[in-house]
């Protein structure tokens, strides 16, 4: 038990550290912009700690992150800001449903189809927007991703309005114990009668709709629909949920240990921006926890 | 002699797999090794080879005492095996897997690819097998990668090729060109050792034979002073054990009604019934197409042909959900691999397949989830810590129940179970066939697919015989294993006729 609370207590250990070391880290400044900063990978994450645990991997969120960004910020131009939104959401649920229409139905491995479609959906960014970035967004939109509501960013609200639904839905709902099933013995869930394509495809269409909301405070932080955004955020997502105790063998994972494993990677980063680490050494430092924590976690399982 | 084992014992943790085997095989003779499934013919022939080593007992090789530590040891002594399942690199070519890790090198440790090719069809030509050596494995039939086996046997070297159930998956014409390679693989003074479970090819291939019984040899001489009644009385030895004896009852209610079911190649026209309360054996070899038939019925495969019904309706079975929904429930034979998640708590596999009976508008009710896991462990006595202990801790017998138990969520009412005592201890078989009786008995149609024929015949109420995707005959629960392995394994079915009575 002491061993699987291990990311927790790390990430105690470096809040703490971090506070001792800098005097600008325990700040409300600071804190704010951590939080800002690590929200749109955070949401991205919850939405692959479902496909994760499902048994599948999605590499195409960063390029849906760009994708529903871009599509988003261009019907704001003209329609406003809740059509935006509602567009950048059902762009980013589609495309989501678009992987898992194509691995269930072409019987294809996710990481291909994804792989695929990680190209394919950058692609149509880059066409639509013809390589130029959307700038004309009302500016009343920037409260989204910079906002503050009752003394908090208001992404946090945002941050944890999402985390719970996507806990609900995993501990408490149909679909969730199916993703369990699934990514535990997709054989096993299969003999049991669980309609296993159609779980699958909405794990995915999920994973998808969270990009896009990820995508929206992205283009709200930046004020533009960047077609070249969120590249690399498939690999973070997916290194928070592994730091968080997810399982690339599916079946294992939890909204809790993703938060953790993202704000990890997020204090890290942080905490080497105060302390003047040279950045190049953060990427060093951040792929050795990523392997450290999955070498803890395999050494656990191993044990019990 | 070419080979003795002399009183070999070995044991798997409880499971004592062979206690007194005892085998000799001279060079020049092809050596019949039979026996029912699980006598221990494999384990012997993986001492033999290599892979196993005894726990007492002798081993001589061409006159000495031998200890293999690995099958590259066996294999350089000059025995080789042909494998059921081929193990072959399938995407290489026929010559690369003869020579595979002996390919003839040229400088720099090149492969001589030329000269490897030469090789290979100098060997192919030799025995006209029907190869080429650039084919590439995958290609070819499973006859065929016996063939390439074989090859790789002759390149080698060896003296003693072993042949485990050879033609099992092959078609009667490829039957005969293993056979005429057999016999001239014997012409060479070779030693051969051939496993088998059908009668009727023994007299054209075999010299000697061995039987094997409850892991001990209990019969060794030539085939030819011997019947095939008296081979089967040997395999089955005479006492029947009756640890459980279960009392029918009146069969009720048709539950599911088979008509014709058509799988080609694997099932051809299957008709029978189940009724509520009974519990029906299906005896048959391995291959016959008993596990197909479950998997077809189940809707895991599409069938050709044929029709499901339950009480007068026609059940359109096209996938798992839907024989789920139509109150099938499968037990499958490999329990690991289709039955269980492992790494789920065992509340959750429980009641897997019917969350729907304990959710609302797609969420879940926890209590009631709860609640029903626990009875299901109560009644089916589970030995878990809790529901929420993970289903792979279980032992093995408390894993088959709970694979089991969480089809009475479901309301399932027609139960196949694919070998349901494979892999467990006799307390948990008899528990097993308890739970199979207790479901019959709360109405619910069983039927037993089990290569053990004792059990069969303990709890059977009738038995079909599958033998080559055709159910070949149907008997009483009290029956004889004799008359079950006659329909299992002769051609003919009307020898028989006369068992049905008794």
């Amino acid at each position: 038990m002491i061993q699987r609370l291990l990311p927790f207590f790390t990430l105690i250990a470096l809040f703490i550290i971090l506070s001792i070391a800098s005097p600008n880290f325990l700040t409300a400044t600071n804190l704010s912009s951590v939080v800002r900063q690590t929200a749109v990978i955070n949401i991205m994450a919850l939405g692959m700690t479902v496909v994760i645990i499902a048994g599948g991997i999605d590499l195409s969120v960063g390029s849906i992150l760009a994708l529903a960004g871009l599509l988003g910020a261009m019907t704001m131009e003209h329609n406003g800001i809740a059509m935006g939104l509602i567009a950048g959401l059902i762009i980013g649920g589609a495309c989501g449903m678009a992987n898992g229409l194509m691995t269930t139905g072409l019987r294809i491995n996710p990481f291909i189809v994804t792989l695929g479609t990680m190209g394919i959906y950058r692609g149509l960014a880059l066409i639509i927007s013809k390589g130029l970035p959307v700038h004309e967004i009302p500016p009343s939109f920037s409260y989204l991703g910079e906002g503050t509501l009752l003394g908090v960013p208001f992404v946090l609200w945002i941050l944890l309005l999402c985390a719970a639904t996507v806990h609900v839905i995993l501990e408490h709902t149909r679909l969730g114990r199916y993703a369990f099933s699934i990514g535990s013995n997709p054989e096993a869930a299969f003999y049991a009668g669980v309609p296993v394509r159609f779980h699958t495809t909405a794990v995915y269409t999920l994973a998808g709709l969270l990009t896009g909301l990820a995508g929206m405070i992205e283009a709200s932080r930046l004020m533009t629909g960047q077609p070249t955004s969120g590249q690399g955020y498939e690999l973070t997502a997916i290194a928070a949920v592994v730091i968080g105790g997810g399982s690339l063998r599916g079946g294992e994972g939890s909204v809790l240990g993703t938060l953790v494993g993202a704000f990890i990677m997020g204090l890290l980063a942080n905490g080497s921006d105060l302390l003047g680490t040279n950045p190049y050494w953060q990427q060093v430092i951040i792929g050795a926890v990523i392997i450290l924590a999955v070498a803890f976690d395999e050494m656990r399982k191993r044990r019990s | 002699m070419l080979l003795q084992l002399k009183n070999i014992r070995k044991r798997f943790g409880g499971v004592t797999a062979l206690r007194d085997a005892n085998l000799e095989v001279a060079a020049g003779e092809v050596h019949l090794l039979m026996g029912e499934n699980g006598a221990g013919k494999s384990t012997l022939m993986k001492i033999v080879s290599g892979m196993l080593a005894p726990d007492s007992g002798e081993l001589v090789w061409q006159g000495r005492s031998v200890h293999f530590r690995n099958p590259a040891e066996a294999a350089s002594h000059g025995i080789a095996m042909v494998h059921q399942e081929s193990l072959l690199a399938p995407h290489l070519t026929v010559a690369e897997n003869i020579f595979l890790g002996r390919e003839p090198r040229r400088a720099f440790g090149l492969i001589h690819r030329g000269q490897m090719l030469e090789r290979a069809a100098r060997i192919i030509e030799e025995h006209r097998f029907p190869l080429e050596a650039g084919w590439r494995v995958d290609k070819l039939s499973p006859a065929g990668k016996q063939m390439v086996e074989i090859c790789r046997a002759i390149q080698q070297g060896s003296s003693l090729l072993i042949f485990d159930e050879p033609t099992s998956s092959l078609s009667s014409a490829e039957t005969e060109e293993v056979f005429r390679i057999v016999r001239a693989l014997r012409a060479r003074n070779m030693g051969v050792i051939y496993i088998t479970h059908r009668l009727e090819e023994l007299r054209s291939i075999g010299d000697r034979v061995t039987v094997l019984r409850d892991g001990e040899t209990v019969h060794s001489g030539a085939l030819r002073a011997i019947s095939a009644d008296q081979l089967i009385r040997h395999m089955v030895g005479r006492e029947v054990s009756t640890i459980y004896t279960r009392p029918a009852l009146p069969p009720g209610e048709e539950l599911l009604g088979v008509q014709n079911v058509t799988r080609a190649p694997v099932l051809h026209d299957i008709t029978f019934s189940l009724r509520a309360g009974e519990i029906v054996g299906m005896a048959g070899l391995i291959g016959a197409g008993r596990t197909e038939l479950c998997r077809a019925l189940f809707g895991v495969d599409a069938i050709d042909r044929g029709s499901i019904h339950c009480a007068g309706q026609v059940l359109r079975v096209r996938s798992p959900r839907d024989a789920v929904r139509a109150g099938i429930a499968l037990i499958p034979e490999d329990r690991q691999r289709a039955g269980l998640a492992a790494g789920l708590p065992v509340g959750h596999n429980l009641t897997m397949p019917a969350l729907a009976a304990v959710s609302r508008f797609g969420f879940l009710n926890r209590a009631a989830e709860s609640r029903a896991a626990r009875d299901l462990t109560a009644r089916f006595r589970i030995r878990a810590e809790s529901a929420a202990q993970l289903a792979g801790r279980l032992s093995g017998g408390n894993q088959q129940k709970v694979v089991i138990a969480k089809w009475l969520l479901a309301r399932s009412r027609v139960f196949l179970f694919d070998e349901p005592t494979r892999g467990i201890d006799v307390a948990a078989k008899l528990e097993v066939f308890q739970v199979m009786d207790e479901l019959a008995r709360r109405g619910a149609a069983v039927l037993m697919v089990s290569s053990e024929m004792a059990e069969l015949l303990q709890v059977a109420d009738r038995i079909l015989v599958m033998r080559q995707g055709r159910i070949s005959g149907e008997l009483p629960g009290r029956t004889t294993a004799e008359a079950i392995l006659r329909y299992a394994a002769f051609q003919s079915s009307a020898a028989a006729a006369g068992d049905q009575a008794g």
